[in-house]
C-alpha cells in the first residue's frame, strides 16, 4: 500500500474523528516523566520524546487491575460481576519499536498453553497500535541485539515515521490499512518523503552502539546455572523491583482478593509482582528456594535470555534499556550479558590449554 | 575554598591509598566502596579483595548510595563462606557514618569488624531533578567544574550551580564527615560528638501549609510511585528480615497502587524510621520514578530532635528514643496537634 502523510497539525483532526470509537492512550508528561495514558485532549501529546519511564504493557496489563467485583449475602458469594469494558476499543498512539515488540512477547505469556488469559488476550485483540520508529536512539538502547531495530514496524499495526512536521505513515497489518482507508482526506506521500524516511532508518540503525552477541548466550546460561558468577552479578543488588517494574517483557503477577467483609462484596485483584521480591517464591513451610538475590538476579536473566528462548523461540528482553537507567546500583544488563558470555570464552581457552 | 572536583579528586587519591594499606596490612577482608557508572548521573557499590582492583575505586557527587546497606543484617557480607565473620573496610561519608553508628546503637553490626574510611563529604548530585530538567533530552556526560554541574547532551550543554542542584538533605547536613567512634576510623572524621544546631528552615514552607494542602502536597509526590521498594532496599535502616508491608500472614497492608495504599507504605516506613534515619537522602536517589521523599524525612528529624533532642548515629553511647524510657516522661507531646 502506498505511504501517506499526516501533517503534525492534522493529529488534532485524527483525533476528533478517532475518539469516539476508541479510547486513545498517547504519550504525555506525567510529574516529569513520559507515560502513556488515556487523552482527552490532543493538546496533552508530547510529540518529541525518547519513550515513556513506565512501559506501554501497562495500558493492556495495568500494575494494578480488578478480575471482577463480587457480592455476598455475608457468607456465601452470590454474585460475581465480570470486567464489562473488554470490549471497548483502543488506539495506542506513539507506541516504540521495542515496545510494540514487547505486546507479542506478552501475548506469549497469557495465551500460554490451555490458560488462555482473557482479560489480556480480549484487550490486545481490541487494540490497535500505532507504532513509530526511533529517530534517535539512546546510547542504552539494544534493539538490533535482540532480533529489533528502530524502524522495525512488523508488531503495529500502522507504522509511522517522524519527518520533522508531518508524519510518514504507512498500514503494516489489515486492521492499520482498514482504519487508514477510512481518512480520505491523508495525502499520499512523495517519493522524496519516502526517501527521507529510510535515511532516518539508515541513520538511526547506525546510532545504536551497544552490540551484544547472544547467539549462544542461551546454552551459556543453561550450562552455568551453578557458576560463581551469579555472586558476581547479584553482589550489589538490593533486592528492589524497580528492573522488572519498569520492564515491558515482565509478566509476573500476583492474585488478592480483597474483602469487603461489612459491606458484603469484595473484589479479586492482580497486581504486578517480581522475582526480585522475596515474597515471590516463598513457600508456606517458610522455605524459600531463592532465598537470596543470587538466585533472583539469576533467575531474571535466565528467564528473559534462556526460558523464553526455550519455550517461545524468542527472546525475552526487547532492547529498550529502562532497567540499565532504572538500577539504583547501576547493576548493567549489559555488562551481565558480557559478563555471561565471557565465562564460555574462558572455558574454551582452558580445552584450549 | 578549593574547587569541587579537585577536592574529590584529593579524596579519590587518599581513599585509594588507604583502602590499598588495609587491604595490605591484612586490617581488612574486604573494601566497600563506589566504582564508576555506566550511564550519566550514577555510580556502582563495588566490593574489593585484591589490592589489584583498588583503581576502580572512585569519589565524586554522584556517590549517593549509603554502603552502610551492606553491613546490615539481610546482607551476608560480614561472613565468609565458612560463616566466619569477616573485616571491612568502607568508605564513609557522613552519613554512611552516621549509619553505621546507628546500626551499633541498635546492636545490629559488630563495630569491631569495621574500619570507615572517612571522608569529607562536599555533597551528593539531586540526579533525579536533574534528569527530570533536562526532560526529553538524553545526557552523555557529566561533571563537576567550579561550583557548576556541567550536563552534556550531543547537542547541548546545561549548566546547573552545584549550591542549588545537591539533594535537599545534603544543603542541611551538619556531619559530613563520619563521627569518631573508637579506632574505627582511618582519614577524615569528627573528633568529638558534634553538635547539631539545626534551624530546620528548609521546611517551614510545608509546615506552613494548611492540613488539606498537606495532604495535596503528599498525594502529588507519592502518585507515581510503583511500589518497587528502592526507597527501602537502599535504606541502611531498612534491615528487617520481612517488612510490615511483606508480611501476609495476615497482610496487614493493602497491596496495591491505590493511593491509600501507597501512603500507608510510605507513611509506615517513616514513622519506623523516627529517630533512626541518618538523612542520607538514599531513598529519593534510587527511586526510578524521581520521588523526592526529603520533606518527610526533615519532618520526622524535626519532630526527633524537638521532642527528645535527639540526632541519630552521632555517638553509640545515647540510646535513642524508641530504644529506651525515662520514669519522669511526661508525655505530652501527645497531647499536641501537630
Amino acid at each position: 500500500m502506498q505511504e501517506m502523510i499526516l501533517m503534525k497539525d492534522q493529529v488534532a483532526k485524527l483525533f476528533t474523528e478517532l475518539s469516539e470509537e476508541y479510547n486513545v492512550f498517547a504519550p504525555i508528561k506525567d510529574n516529569g516523566y513520559i507515560a502513556y495514558r488515556k487523552i482527552t485532549n490532543v493538546e496533552e501529546i508530547e510529540f518529541d520524546y525518547f519513550n515513556s519511564k513506565i512501559p506501554p504493557k501497562e495500558i493492556l496489563f495495568p500494575q494494578m487491575e480488578v478480575l471482577f467485583e463480587y457480592k455476598t449475602d455475608g457468607k456465601n458469594v452470590i454474585e460475581i460481576e465480570d470486567r464489562k469494558d473488554l470490549d471497548e476499543k483502543n488506539l495506542l498512539f506513539g507506541i516504540r519499536p521495542c515496545d510494540a515488540h514487547s505486546f507479542v512477547l506478552l501475548e506469549q505469556f497469557f495465551a500460554f498453553g490451555n490458560y488462555q488469559d482473557e482479560i489480556f488476550l480480549k484487550k490486545k485483540e481490541n487494540s490497535i497500535i500505532v507504532g513509530i520508529g526511533c529517530n534517535s536512539p539512546k546510547s542504552t538502547c539494544f534493539c538490533t541485539s535482540v532480533n529489533g531495530y528502530p524502524f522495525q514496524k512488523d508488531d503495529m499495526d500502522i507504522f509511522l515515521v517522524d519527518l520533522g512536521d508531518k508524519y510518514l505513515v504507512e498500514a503494516v497489518s489489515d486492521k492499520g490499512r482498514e482504519l487508514i482507508q477510512r481518512f480520505a482526506w491523508l495525502s499520499k506521500a512523495s517519493k522524496a518523503d519516502v526517501k527521507k524516511g529510510q535515511e532516518l532508518a539508515k541513520k538511526a540503525e547506525d546510532l545504536i552502539t551497544t552490540k551484544l552477541d547472544l547467539t549462544n548466550t542461551s546454552e551459556c546460561l543453561e550450562s552455568n546455572f551453578s557458576n560463581k558468577i551469579w555472586e558476581e552479578i547479584s553482589e550489589n543488588c538490593l533486592g528492589c523491583g524497580s528492573c522488572s517494574f519498569l520492564c515491558p517483557t515482565c509478566t509476573c503477577f500476583d492474585v488478592i482478593d480483597e474483602n469487603a467483609q461489612y459491606e458484603n462484596r469484595g473484589r479479586r485483584i492482580r497486581i504486578w509482582d517480581t522475582c526480585q521480591f522475596c515474597l515471590y517464591t516463598l513457600h508456606t513451610s517458610g522455605h524459600n528456594p531463592r532465598n537470596s538475590s543470587i538466585e533472583r538476579c539469576r533467575n531474571r536473566v535466565l528467564h528473559k535470555f534462556s526460558y523464553y528462548p526455550i519455550n517461545y523461540g524468542l527472546i525475552g528482553c526487547v532492547g529498550c534499556g529502562r532497567c540499565i537507567q532504572a538500577c539504583p546500583v547501576n547493576n548493567d544488563l549489559r555488562e551481565i550479558i558480557k559478563k555471561i558470555n565471557n565465562i564460555k570464552t574462558k572455558e574454551e581457552e582452558n580445552i584450549i590449554a | 575554598m578549593k574547587d569541587i572536583e579537585l577536592k574529590n579528586q584529593e579524596i579519590e587519591n587518599t581513599i585509594k591509598d588507604l583502602a590499598k594499606n588495609l587491604l595490605k596490612d591484612r586490617k581488612v577482608d574486604m573494601i566497600i566502596g563506589y566504582t564508576k557508572g555506566t550511564v550519566p548521573l550514577s555510580s556502582s557499590p563495588i566490593f574489593i579483595t585484591r589490592e589489584e582492583d583498588i583503581d576502580k575505586l572512585i569519589w565524586n557527587n554522584l556517590c549517593y548510595a549509603n554502603l552502610a546497606k551492606y553491613l546490615a543484617p539481610r546482607g551476608p557480607i560480614l561472613y565468609n563462606k565458612e560463616g566466619q565473620e569477616i573485616k571491612v573496610g568502607i568508605i564513609a561519608k557522613g552519613c554512611v557514618g552516621r549509619a553505621i553508628i546507628h546500626l551499633t546503637v541498635e546492636n545490629q553490626i559488630n563495630l569491631e569488624n569495621i574500619k570507615m574510611i572517612g571522608i569529607l563529604c562536599n555533597g551528593i548530585i539531586n540526579r533525579k531533578r536533574i534528569e527530570k530538567e533536562i526532560g526529553e533530552r538524553e545526557i552523555l556526560e557529566t561533571s563537576v567544574m567550579g561550583k557548576n554541574i556541567i550536563v552534556k547532551g550531543c547537542d547541548f550543554e546545561e549548566t546547573f550551580p552545584f549550591d542549588d542542584y545537591m539533594n535537599e538533605l545534603c544543603k542541611k547536613c551538619k556531619v559530613k564527615s563520619p563521627p569518631k567512634v573508637a579506632d574505627s576510623c582511618v582519614g577524615e572524621c569528627l573528633e568529638s560528638p558534634p553538635l547539631i544546631e539545626d534551624d530546620f528552615n528548609d521546611i517551614s514552607d510545608f509546615e506552613s501549609k494548611t492540613s488539606e494542602e498537606k495532604w495535596d502536597l503528599i498525594k502529588e509526590t507519592l502518585s507515581t510511585c510503583t511500589r518497587c521498594y528502592a526507597c527501602r532496599e537502599a535504606c541502611p535502616m531498612c534491615y528487617c528480615s520481612l517488612c510490615f508491608v511483606d508480611q501476609n500472614k495476615p497482610i496487614w497492608f493493602g497491596k496495591t497502587t491505590d493511593f491509600t495504599d501507597i501512603f500507608a507504605f510510605h507513611f509506615n516506613r517513616a514513622m519506623h524510621l523516627a529517630g533512626r534515619c541518618v538523612a542520607c537522602g538514599a531513598c529519593s536517589s534510587v527511586c526510578p520514578m524521581g520521588i523526592d521523599l526529603n520533606f518527610i524525612t526533615r519532618k520526622l528529624e524535626k519532630i526527633v530532635k524537638e521532642k527528645f533532642n535527639f540526632t541519630s548515629g552521632i555517638d553509640k553511647e545515647t540510646l535513642p528514643p524508641m530504644m529506651t524510657f525515662r520514669m519522669d516522661d511526661n508525655e505530652e507531646f501527645m497531647m499536641e496537634e501537630d
